[in-house]
């Protein structure tokens, strides 16, 4: 039996002139038979070498084999040219070389070239010493996040992230990368944000995390248990990650075009319940009208206008000067203002002037179409008209996940989202009234949002913005993308902590990768599911590490175990909607309420109850419904849905 | 601080000179002129190896060979002081063909002609150095003669440790375990009556064989073996049978390529063995012994022997002159 306390080396370092040792890099051999890999971490003592008490920890990234023989055709004239030959007696003679690049010396002054020494398996506390884990991790207050398990040669150590690198304020941000399916980098999110939920240090305060889902139904199941081996309970209590699925999960999805079935994936009776609808209107669209405009769009007079709007016109009493008064709140009342003000110019200045309010009216003709268009390409988050239902501004609750659906919604609605609730969350982040000190952004397919090249949207603005300054806010952002270099340099260049799943062959060749070795590309190539690197700025080198599978459903999973629900009519959705909110509202009551009622003013008064959550549901919708109104006497609505002035068009906007 | 520098501090003169790689020993010394008595058959006949019969190698198998070096490293007047280190090891190779060493030996030494050196170097040299063998002093004066003899001093010395080793190494072998020798098994009466030793010799200064047999032995061609007949071998004079082998076809080389002389147990068993240990070594030839310059008739597993002795030996003690060797 091997006496575990006498740790036995496994290999010895070698040193010539060719390939001497520098106090960066070292080379040592093992014995054929050997059980550490690429990404293995070592250590060399100094023990015979003259140098006792020097430690020097490192991590292989290059390995070599190779034998006594000359050259191959050696190999060839003993075999007698037959490969078939019978394997010869005696084996040759055979090396493993390795390379290892230095983590850490101690004592680490003076830097002095690796000695030459016996080479030994790292240990926990050698794992802990080499990555300067030792720091965060065993301080009065540590900051230490688990982030997986360093694996090799059949020992397994947590390895650990610094908070204050990887939320801030020292560093932030975290970028992973790798190809789709085999990287696992949804599932790495979702391990580290259980992580961070379990280990963010008392003294840093609250912490929550909005995730974009912007593909199918990647995120909407964080609440739901996942089927979990044994293998993966072990590796949660080795990490000391409870290995539940979320606690606390709110999720926000925008209805369908209906306006009141859910446009998500997550519609089965047994969960729809718990998704809440996300609902804009005006006020809200407009103040980022910035993200509907095209880089074309982008003028001093367009913004000039919006501002204008914005600043004189929105939630007030205005008069268009050509004697009609507004109170601009919705689309629609916006849409009238327009045609009022393009009436008033064609009728009242008999086509003589294209001005209004100093603005021609070609600005304005342009910011109509792009605000007004909205509404029709996002009709379900948009509401023409009507209250919005938005995320819980001031309100967020620590350790809990607020998952936004926007994957079947339109590009340019997913880009309003993004941009309007990152910009609320920088703003009530900098004003310290969001309820919790830091928030984890996660946002997917970065190669999307922000390119490395195409134009400066307002989106990869907004993540520029995140990733150069959010550290100072407590905003940190989590993307993710199939590939780094194509993302912009300074989103993937800020995030202090990169990790790389599974990564595509061209992609390693771009020059991004050059610091790698040929080995560890290869092993990056091949990483199997659950296998991460992680580059830390405590690590002075790549560190591969093994996650374990998340503790929540996957996606896919969930699907299959939850499948959505076919969309309901639409009293059936809005009875859903109401006994949601008070199990003791009756749906044929709630049917005869709306039974002949424009199914604007029922989303309107549905809206409203909704956003009040009042005690009495089915009385509180039906006095914001108001009394029947014959439909033939109502007044005739304007439109359904703002169109564009003129959708078909050769105009430049 | 080495004991040739406390020479050299006593008066002694630095000296840097190794003799050249092929001044190295001649392993069958064997007397000239020894007749074979022919044992299988009544002419000397070559046989082939069948090619196609699969080899009964033994498992295990150990391997033996030595190694030697001396050089100059001092000058008393002409009196040239060696420094000398000889070795011999045993590899046994496993079941998956991996070598490990399994018996050791070595000795270094000085070589001086006591006699001729000054009294106080004398005692310098008999102070720091544990070992010295004596070497007659008659031939101080002549340089080159002088070096011939420290050869054979130190060419004796690794004999005697080989034979040791050899001796200790057949007395530990298990009982289906085999020991091959790189050269005589003569050497050792123990040794060369042992049933499971073969000496493979590699070269060939001493002919056994005459006329058509004689012929017949050097002109073998690759995959053959010649009868095997008896021989008297080393200084202990002990009869064992041998018999050649021809690794690799020699044409086109020369006669001596690829061509071993293989030594047994005189006995009847070793006749009837001939061919299934020749077939045994005619697969020895795989792996190539290469980068060796003998590798023809070198087996690797003994080529590996001699590496791991370099590898373990001191490096070479002669400091290196700073001007080039012409």
């Amino acid at each position: 039996m091997i006496d575990k306390a006498i740790p036995v080396p496994i290999g010895r370092v070698v040193a010539t002139e060719l390939k001497p040792s520098t106090p960066h890099q070292f080379h040592f051999w093992t014995p054929t038979d050997t059980s550490i890999g690429i990404g293995a971490i070592v250590k060399v003592g100094g023990s015979g070498t003259g140098e006792e008490g020097r430690v020097v920890y490192g991590v292989v990234t290059e390995g070599f084999a190779y034998s006594d023989l000359a050259t191959p055709l050696h190999d060839v004239v003993g075999a007698e040219g037959d490969p078939a030959r019978v394997e010869p007696p005696t084996a040759r003679q055979q090396i493993r070389y390795w390379t290892a690049a230095v983590l850490r010396q101690t004592p680490e002054e003076p830097l002095q070239p690796v000695p030459l020494g016996q080479v030994y398996v790292a240990e926990d506390a050698d794992v802990a010493q080499a990555l300067r884990m030792d720091t965060y991790l065993y301080s009065a207050t540590p900051t230490a996040i688990p982030v997986g398990l360093y694996t090799s040669a059949g020992r397994d150590a947590p390895v650990y992230l610094d908070a204050d690198f990887l939320l801030g304020p020292e560093a932030a941000h975290l970028n992973l990368s790798g190809v789709s399916g085999l990287a696992t980098k949804t599932s790495a999110v979702e391990f580290l944000l259980a992580s961070i939920f379990a280990h963010f240090p008392a003294h840093k305060g609250r912490v929550a995390a909005v995730c974009f889902n912007v593909k199918g139904p990647d995120l909407c199941f964080l609440d739901q248990p996942a089927d979990l081996s044994d293998e993966d309970r072990r590796r949660y209590e080795r990490l000391g990650v409870p290995s539940t699925p979320f606690q606390r999960v709110q999720l926000y999805a925008p209805l369908k075009a209906d306006g009141v079935n859910l446009n998500t994936l997550r519609t089965h009776p047994d969960l729809v319940d718990d998704v809440e609808p996300l609902t804009w209107g005006l006020q809200e669209v407009v103040d980022y009208a910035e993200v509907l405009l095209n880089r074309d769009d982008i003028d001093a007079k367009a913004d000039a206008f919006i501002d204008f709007l914005r600043d004189r016109v929105l939630g007030r009493t205005f008069d268009d000067g050509f004697g009609t008064t507004h109170r601009v709140q919705t689309f629609a009342d916006l849409d009238r203002l327009f045609r009022s003000i393009f009436d008033g110019l064609e009728v009242i200045s008999g086509g003589r002037s294209d001005t209004w309010r100093t603005h021609h009216i070609a600005t304005m003709r342009k910011v109509r179409n792009r605000l007004l268009n909205i509404s029709t390409r996002c009709k379900g988050l948009v509401t023409d008209d009507g209250p919005s239902s938005d995320l819980p501004w001031q309100k967020f609750q620590d350790r809990t996940v607020y998952v936004i659906d926007i994957a079947n919604v339109d590009p340019l609605g997913q880009d309003l989202v993004f941009a309007r609730v990152v910009s609320k969350l920088r703003e009530q982040l900098e004003r310290r009234e969001l309820g919790v000190d830091a928030v984890v952004v996660f946002v997917d397919e970065l190669n999307k949002y922000a390119p490395g090249d195409g134009p400066d949207t307002y989106v990869k603005k907004m993540l520029l913005d995140i990733s150069e300054r959010g550290r100072y806010l407590g905003l940190v952002l989590f993307g993710a993308e199939q590939f780094r270099s194509q993302v912009h340099r300074r989103v993937v260049g800020n995030a202090g902590t990169q990790i790389f799943g599974r990564m595509d062959m061209d992609e390693l060749a771009t020059p991004g990768y050059q610091v790698l070795t040929p080995a560890t590309k290869s092993k990056l190539a091949t990483l199997p599911i659950g296998e991460l690197m992680v580059r830390h700025p405590h690590f002075t080198q790549p560190i591969f590490i093994r996650f374990p599978k998340p503790p929540v459903l996957r996606g896919r999973d969930g699907v299959e175990r939850f499948p959505p629900a076919a969309d309901v009519p639409f009293d059936d959705a809005v009875v859903r909607q109401l006994v949601r909110l008070d199990r003791r509202v009756r749906p044929n009551q709630v049917k005869d309420l709306i039974a002949d009622r424009e199914q604007d003013d029922v989303r309107r008064a549905l809206a409203t109850v909704r956003r009040t959550r009042p005690d009495d549901v089915l009385a509180y919708f039906r006095k914001v419904l108001g009394v029947r109104v014959d439909v033939e006497a109502s007044r005739p609505r304007e439109h359904q849905a703002v169109p564009p002035l003129n959708p078909i068009s050769d105009e430049p906007y | 601080m080495t004991w040739w520098h406390a020479l050299i501090d006593a008066g002694a003169v630095p000296a840097a000179y190794t003799p050249p790689p092929s001044g190295g020993r001649t392993r069958d010394d064997v007397e000239a002129g020894e007749r074979a008595d022919l044992v299988e058959g009544n002419e000397l006949q070559t046989h082939p190896i069948p090619p196609n019969s699969q080899p009964l190698i033994p498992n295990p198998v150990s391997f033996l060979n030595g190694l030697q070096r001396w050089s100059v490293v001092a000058y008393d007047g002409v009196a040239q002081i060696v420094n000398a280190y000889v070795a011999a090891a045993v590899c046994r190779r496993d079941d998956r063909g991996v070598l490990h060493a399994t018996f050791e030996r070595s000795r270094a030494f000085a070589v001086a002609p006591l006699d001729r050196l000054s009294p106080t170097l004398r005692a310098v040299l008999q102070q720091a150095v544990p070992d010295i063998e004596p070497v007659d002093g008659e031939l101080v004066g002549q340089p080159a003669r002088y070096l011939e003899q420290v050869e054979s001093t130190v060419r004796r010395a690794r004999a005697h440790v080989e034979r040791e080793l050899a001796e200790a190494a057949t007395a530990a072998l298990g009982p289906d375990e085999w020991l091959v020798l790189d050269g005589l098994l003569s050497r050792s009466p123990a040794v060369a009556r042992h049933p499971r030793a073969l000496g493979v010799i590699k070269s060939h200064g001493a002919q056994f064989l005459d006329g058509r047999g004689l012929e017949r032995a050097l002109t073998l061609p690759a995959g053959y073996r010649t009868s095997v007949f008896a021989v008297r071998g080393g200084h202990t004079r002990t009869e064992v049978y041998s018999w050649y082998l021809r690794l690799w076809p020699w044409a086109g080389n020369d006669l001596q390529y690829g061509l071993l002389r293989v030594e047994a147990r005189a006995d009847r068993e070793t006749i009837t063995r001939a061919p299934a240990l020749s077939r045994w070594l005619l697969a020895e030839r795989a792996p190539l012994a290469t980068p060796a310059t003998r590798w023809d008739r070198l087996l690797y597993p003994l080529h590996h022997v001699e590496e791991y002795l370099k590898a373990r030996a001191p490096r070479s003690p002669a400091a290196r002159s700073r001007l080039p060797v012409a």
